[in-house]
């Protein structure tokens, strides 16, 4: 059994970088603790749920896809390489990373996203096992667990009483990464603490049901009142993946960008001529509980959502998706009897 | 009878008498407060009122989904009143019910002018929190070396997903900006050029309206710390024009307005 001592994360992250991994950990910035690149120096803060999802190191908010030139009427395309540097991501959440289990199958759709699929190549997922969640956790509710290893290629779980982790290796990557680390590894015996305990919130088969059958329902009005219409629950969830396009440049040379978009945007579904087919917030929000819970169910056979609880953490108006899952679970059973 | 129970009652009436199709309050979710949407007299028992009710709800004002509903009240305490007598300097609105709660006491049913009025007889003193004015005093103290790296940490933490202007009553543009792109003045990458561009105009936009309630901050799900900037600008407003904004529906306001006698010490 590897072992490292509670207080050596960074140790661990020393001897990462030394092997040349980018080394992403949650590092405590203000009053947040956020997951971002690890430098010698940094404490790594492994107790609270990182503010940000590990989605923008594998996705990363704005990327270039495209360069060109532009001379009169000639057009040259230039070279864009993907930008796809060997990490390490450190005490990554279990929801996380089964996330990315998720956007595996987005990004490998209809067309294979090369840049996509390079970073998560070259990305080593070590898992945190949650010791503890707050009231806005509810991955055993959409399919997960504190202790879940989806998506993982190690894992780090916390043993004696929180002295000492206990790492893991779970594939090839995985044991790569432990090679790297085996300076700072003991070997012997250590006792498991616990995983945090997350009540079940919520009966997700019953959400898909349920949507398939409300497209029309008040309850997306009542919504669409209190949702002020920002994209924060998007950018923060580690599943919703939407992204815009734009060009931007000069006369002579230009690069074409991926940015991350929302549904929860106005704009998003704006057309040029003025029509805009979710008119309201009622709708966007219906668009979002929709492809999480049926539409993404439908074509890839999973949930859009791993129950991290970012987009209830950090809504400027606290509004849940969990609690709205809950409701449409109770509505439903209600109408049942 | 407590502050909520008051509220309760005050909120029953004005819908039973048809003064307001809908009452825009608080309500607890878990140990956390949400806004609550009342259209109903029976409904009104969610309301509630305690030191954890921050979020501005003068937002909801400029919703096209809550102005379609008919006359609105508000739960407002001074922050909100204050976003409402900009939104009325500003001709955005012309009346307004609220239901005026203080850190201590509650006032009542009011409109605007008896909202104003309590402003300036009970709340002219509000001032930033000793955190905030400390930490803007050590910004202060920086060379605009260490500030430019301070501020690029911090903008480069930013997605771009403009919570801080969906949180903000006072950020009303039917078209902000930075959303247009016939020229595109600002660009859309959520990197160091146009985060910077982004922050700075939201900022300067704000100068002289601001007051102070913190909600841009509040949703900030990145933590920039933008109330900083807000100080800083509402600070050298005050120094430069001896405004303070939300206290006078008639005030003009300053970025849109001038006198004879401003300072023109800045042309060289």
């Amino acid at each position: 059994m590897k072992i490292l001592d509670a207080d050596k994360l960074p140790d661990l992250a020393a001897v990462l970088a030394a092997a040349g991994y980018r080394v992403v950990a949650p590092v405590r910035d203000g009053a947040q603790v956020r997951m971002a690149e690890w430098k010698p120096g940094l404490a790594i803060d492994a107790g609270p749920i990182p503010a940000n999802s590990v989605k923008e190191f594998l996705f990363p908010r704005c990327e270039v896809i495209a360069r060109y030139s532009l001379d009169g009427d000639s057009f040259a395309p230039q070279p864009a390489p993907v930008d796809a540097p060997k990490t390490a991501v450190l005490a990554v959440r279990p929801c996380d990373a089964a996330a990315m289990v998720a956007l595996d199958k987005v990004f490998n759709w209809e067309y294979r996203d090369d840049a996509w699929n390079a970073r998560r190549e070259a990305t080593t997922l070590v898992a945190l096992v949650c010791a503890a969640a707050d009231d806005e956790c509810f991955c055993t509710s959409v399919g997960g667990a504190p202790d879940a290893r989806l998506g993982a290629d190690a894992v780090l779980r916390c043993a004696d009483g929180a002295s000492k982790f206990i790492l893991e290796a779970l594939g090839e990557k995985g044991q790569a990464l432990l090679a790297a680390a085996a300076g700072v590894l003991a070997d012997g015996d250590a006792r498991p603490d616990p995983p945090a305990s997350v009540p079940v919130r919520f009966d997700s088969k019953a959400v898909t049901d349920w949507c398939g059958e409300n497209f029309e329902s008040p309850l997306w009005r009542d919504l669409g009142l209190a949702c002020l219409g920002c994209g924060s629950c998007a950018y923060a969830c580690p599943v919703c993946h939407c992204f815009d396009i734009q060009d931007e440049g000069t006369r002579s040379e230009a690069v074409r960008l991926r940015n991350w978009d929302t549904c929860g945007l106005a704009l998003f579904t704006q057309h040029s001529g003025g029509h805009n087919p979710r008119p309201d917030q009622a709708a966007r929000w219906r668009q979002r509980v929709m492809h999480k819970f049926r539409y993404f169910v439908e074509r890839f056979g999973g949930l859009a959502c791993t129950g991290c609880g970012r987009c209830a953490r950090l809504c400027p108006a606290r509004l849940a998706i969990s609690q709205v899952c809950r409701e449409i679970d109770e509505a439903r059973k209600a109408a049942a009897k | 009878m407590s502050t909520s129970e008051a509220i309760r009652a005050d909120a029953a009436r004005l819908l039973a008498e048809g003064r307001a199709k809908l009452v825009i309050g608080y309500r607890a979710r878990g140990p956390h407060r949400a806004p609550a949407f009342v259209s109903d007299p029976a409904g009104v028992d969610v309301l509630i009122y305690d030191n954890l009710c921050k979020q501005n709800l003068a937002v909801y004002l400029r919703k096209p989904e809550v102005r379609s509903r008919g006359p609105v009240a508000v739960v407002a305490p001074p922050a909100v009143m204050r976003s409402l007598v900009v939104l009325a300097a500003e001709s955005q609105l012309t009346e307004a019910t609220v239901l005026a709660v203080g850190p201590d006491a509650y006032h009542g049913v009011l409109d605007l002018a008896g909202a104003a009025a309590l402003l300036k007889e009970k709340y002219a003193d509000l001032a930033p929190s000793p955190e905030l004015l400390e930490a803007l005093a050590k910004l202060d103290a920086m060379s605009p070396q260490e500030r430019a790296r301070f501020w690029t940490d911090q903008f480069a933490k930013c997605t771009r997903c403009y919570a801080c202007r969906a949180a903000c009553p006072l950020c009303y543009c039917a078209r902000c900006i930075v959303e247009k792109n016939v020229p595109q003045w600002i660009s859309t990458a959520a990197a160091q050029h146009g985060n910077f561009a982004w922050q700075i105009i939201r900022a300067f936009h704000q100068a002289g309206r601001c007051t102070l309630c913190g909600a841009c901050e509040a949703a900030c799900p990145q933590g920039i710390p933008l109330m900083l900037l807000n100080l800083a600008l509402s600070e050298e407003v005050a120094k430069q024009f001896g405004e303070k904004p939300g206290y006078d529906p008639a005030a003009k306001p300053v970025i849109g307005s001038w006198k004879p006698d401003d300072d023109q010490g800045f042309v060289r």
